[in-house]
């Protein structure tokens, strides 16, 4: 695809200049963006046992795809849940955080973006971006549970008898979503198959459908708890595989009241995207900037007085450890750059 | 950004070479307490505010009671709480249980517990079928001079107690040397805690936490002994080398045997903890009683003058102690970490995490327990704040002029 089609806002700044690849090694799907100075391509497959072998066949498809041959690839950066497994002798490579990775890949595609939600296949995340450069500000992620995920939405899938591409569409046909009150997955299921009991008995054949739209909006809460925390500011754009989810999406929007801002790629790839971009960076950044490929980059020493901690009255009583003098390079707190 | 090529061994907490032997005295100091055949009683507490300069006064021999992080000791716990207790009020009660609890625990003939938060209070209430244990009231109203004049007869009632245990009196003269001796030992904790100030801290997180450890578990003198050189060995280290991201940890509890934070931070992300606001870490250790007067006096007001736990109020003496850490330690962010279900520091939280923000300080905040099992969630929040704060880093170093 050509990069000309996809970005809202062109010059695009985020090609490199020589080709690159961002992988996303999921949860449950692993997922590669390649970017030459004016395409970019995407591939995914299903992740597997092992997290090298998933990023090797990632690898060799954009390859296949793009008639590119491993050596012209200059820089790869993996991220997502087995980002910790990567490593490669020929290419220099880093591995980011989902959450940088996921901010970039949104910034990139539509620079007006403030606030991401990211649901994957067993996290759900909200981020806060600066949309004067894709940085993440802030962000939160759901507890260890598997509710208002798409692990959530699988389970949900199979108790109603549905494929994982039918539960949302089937949702957008309810009449009247069913009440699902428990936030977890283990409760859902049984208020759900109590629920179909009902349904089936009464013979009433919206039951199905309402059901999915009561799994969405149960998921849709727990999810905008995430977003209270950062904050709405639009642009909104929702990332992740569960991005696809149509029933997921309206409930989103029912919930927080604005709309998703639309997207040209299927978000799935926002993660992989963002990786890609942040090795066109690593790329061309030079050597003594961001330290050597293969390494991991070393931030240079901030030498800036601190003037933004104030120092408050003591309350009686709290003794202070002796101080003594600042470290040169005691870092400055810059206020946050979104407000 | 991160140098996560090579984790050695995850999870694992590793020492400095300096600090290895004097974690070797804390373990045969441990089995002491458990194996060793003689007449001297041996008294537990659990909370910092349980002023030891008593039990030691009394010759017994004495622990903080804070061991916690093993989920099998947990689950022993269940049998006795629901699951809104924390997993260490739990670890609490299941260490005390007589089939397979802590071998430490079991060894303790008298448990005191001052009354802080009303999970550790109800745990006390379970323990007490499995040991005697006296509990203390602890006034919240920290400022207040009836809460000090309260405490103090609290602490006379302790001594009394004590005494009893120990079956000997306690003289006043005795707590007075005591006192002189606790403030020592907690002088030398701060001063230790200090060199992590440098840009390069001869001393990690972890062995922090290590050093805290020998001050709940070692008697006072041998402490000094061994951590007065330390520090004179530490101090004279140059401080050269790279800065690494400084963190400071505010929170709840930060049990012994809890350091898979730590470790993770330290030892798999490569930045580093050089301050803790809880009362593992560096709380105790700010305050010094008076060393003249009535030592009851001092012991009330000193102990209510430590850095306050989120139980106490008001709420601004929590919020400024980790504030003029931040500060003092240059720390890069702040991670608000607190045990799933503390009904006090999950409250908490909110003005703490708004404070720190608007403070310009970055934070965040991690819930737990000790169930380990997920592990990968937690790493990839604290890398992708690692991620924030070395940006944060970058943008401020490009700011600033040319020299």
């Amino acid at each position: 695809m050509k990069i000309s089609d996809i970005a809202v806002d062109l010059p695009w700044r985020f090609a490199p200049d020589r080709p690159v690849v961002g992988l996303d090694i999921g949860s449950r799907g692993s997922k590669a963006v390649l970017l030459t100075t004016d395409e970019i391509h995407t591939t995914f497959v299903a992740t597997g046992l092992y997290m090298q072998e998933t990023a090797d066949e990632l690898l060799a498809r954009l390859l296949r795809q793009t008639g590119l041959a491993r050596q012209d690839v200059k820089f790869v950066v993996g991220t997502g849940y087995g980002r910790i497994s990567l490593a490669y002798d020929d290419i220099p490579y880093q591995v980011v955080t989902e959450i940088t990775c996921h901010a970039l890949g949104a910034h990139a595609l539509n620079p007006r973006t403030r606030t991401i939600i990211d649901i994957g296949g067993q996290d759900s995340k909200a981020i806060k971006i600066d949309p004067a450069t894709g940085k993440v500000v802030q962000f939160v992620m759901n507890d260890k549970c598997a509710a208002g995920t798409g692990r959530f939405l699988e389970k949900a899938a199979v108790l109603l008898g549905l494929g994982l591409d039918e539960l949302g569409p089937v949702a957008l046909a309810a009449t009247a979503p069913a009440q699902i009150s428990s936030q977890c997955v283990v409760f859902a299921e049984s208020e759900m198959i109590s629920l179909r009991a009902r349904g089936e008995r009464h013979g009433d054949g919206s039951a199905r459908a309402n059901i999915a739209a009561g799994i969405h909006y149960a998921s849709a809460r727990r999810v905008k708890t995430l977003l209270g925390r950062v904050g709405t500011e639009p642009d909104l754009v929702f990332t992740g595989g569960v991005a696809n989810n149509v029933g997921m999406r309206k409930a989103m929007e029912d919930l927080i009241g604005r709309p998703f801002a639309a997207t040209p790629i299927d978000m799935i790839y926002a993660g992989a995207l963002g990786a890609a971009v942040q090795a066109g960076r690593l790329a061309s950044a030079k050597p003594a900037a961001h330290g050597a490929a293969n390494g991991h980059a070393h931030p240079t020493h901030a030498a800036a007085d601190h003037p933004l901690h104030h120092r408050h009255d003591l309350p009686a009583g709290i003794r202070l450890p002796e101080r003594v003098a600042k470290p040169a390079h005691a870092v400055r707190a810059a206020a946050q750059a979104d407000d | 950004m991160l140098d996560i090529a090579h984790p050695d061994r995850p999870g694992e907490a590793s020492l400095s070479a300096d600090i290895l032997p004097i974690r070797a005295l804390i373990e045969a100091e441990q089995r002491d307490f458990i194996d060793r055949q003689d007449e001297i009683k041996r008294a537990g507490y659990f909370c910092a505010y349980t002023p030891p300069e008593l039990l030691n006064a009394a010759g017994l021999r004495h622990a903080r009671l804070f061991k916690a992080g093993d989920a099998q000791i947990v689950s022993q716990g269940e049998h006795y709480t629901q699951s809104v207790f924390c997993d260490f009020s739990k670890s609490c009660i299941g260490a005390f249980d007589r089939n397979g609890g802590d071998p430490f625990y079991l060894a303790v003939d008298k448990l005191y517990n001052f009354h802080t938060c009303a999970s550790m209070k109800r745990a006390s209430e379970v323990i007490e079928q499995f040991v005697p244990t006296t509990l203390f009231n602890l006034p919240r109203m920290r400022n207040e001079a009836a809460s000090r004049r309260y405490f103090r007869e609290e602490i006379l009632r302790f001594r009394d107690d004590a005494a009893a245990l120990a079956g000997r009196p306690i003289n006043d003269d005795d707590i007075h040397a005591q006192i002189v001796l606790f403030n020592q030992a907690r002088r030398l904790l701060k001063k230790l805690s200090e060199l992590r100030q440098r840009g390069n801290p001869p001393l990690t997180g972890l062995d922090f936490l290590e050093l805290v450890r020998g001050y709940f578990y070692l008697p006072p003198e041998r402490l000094i002994t061994l951590y007065q050189p330390l520090y004179d060995r530490l101090s004279r280290t140059p401080d050269d080398g790279a800065r690494p991201v400084r963190l400071m940890i505010t929170g709840s509890i930060m049990a012994d045997g809890d350091r898979r934070l730590v470790s993770l931070i330290e030892q798999e992300i490569g930045a580093r903890v050089v301050a803790e606001d809880h009362c593992a870490g560096l709380r105790p250790f700010v305050h010094e009683l008076s060393e003249s007067g009535d030592p009851f006096a001092a012991l009330a007001n000193g102990y209510l003058d430590q850095a306050p736990c989120a139980r106490m109020k008001p709420l601004e003496d929590s919020l400024s102690f980790p504030t003029c850490l931040a500060q003092d330690y240059a720390v890069d962010g702040i991670l608000y970490v607190y045990l799933k279900f503390c009904a006090c520091y999950g409250i908490t939280r909110q003005a703490f995490v708004n404070h720190f923000q608007d403070q310009g300080i970055p934070v965040l905040e991690l819930s737990s327990d000790y169930s380990q099992s997920d592990h990968g969630q937690i790493k990839t929040r604290v890398e992708a704040f690692i991620e924030i704060l070395n940006e944060r880093r970058h943008d401020v170093d490009l700011a600033a002029p040319a020299h």
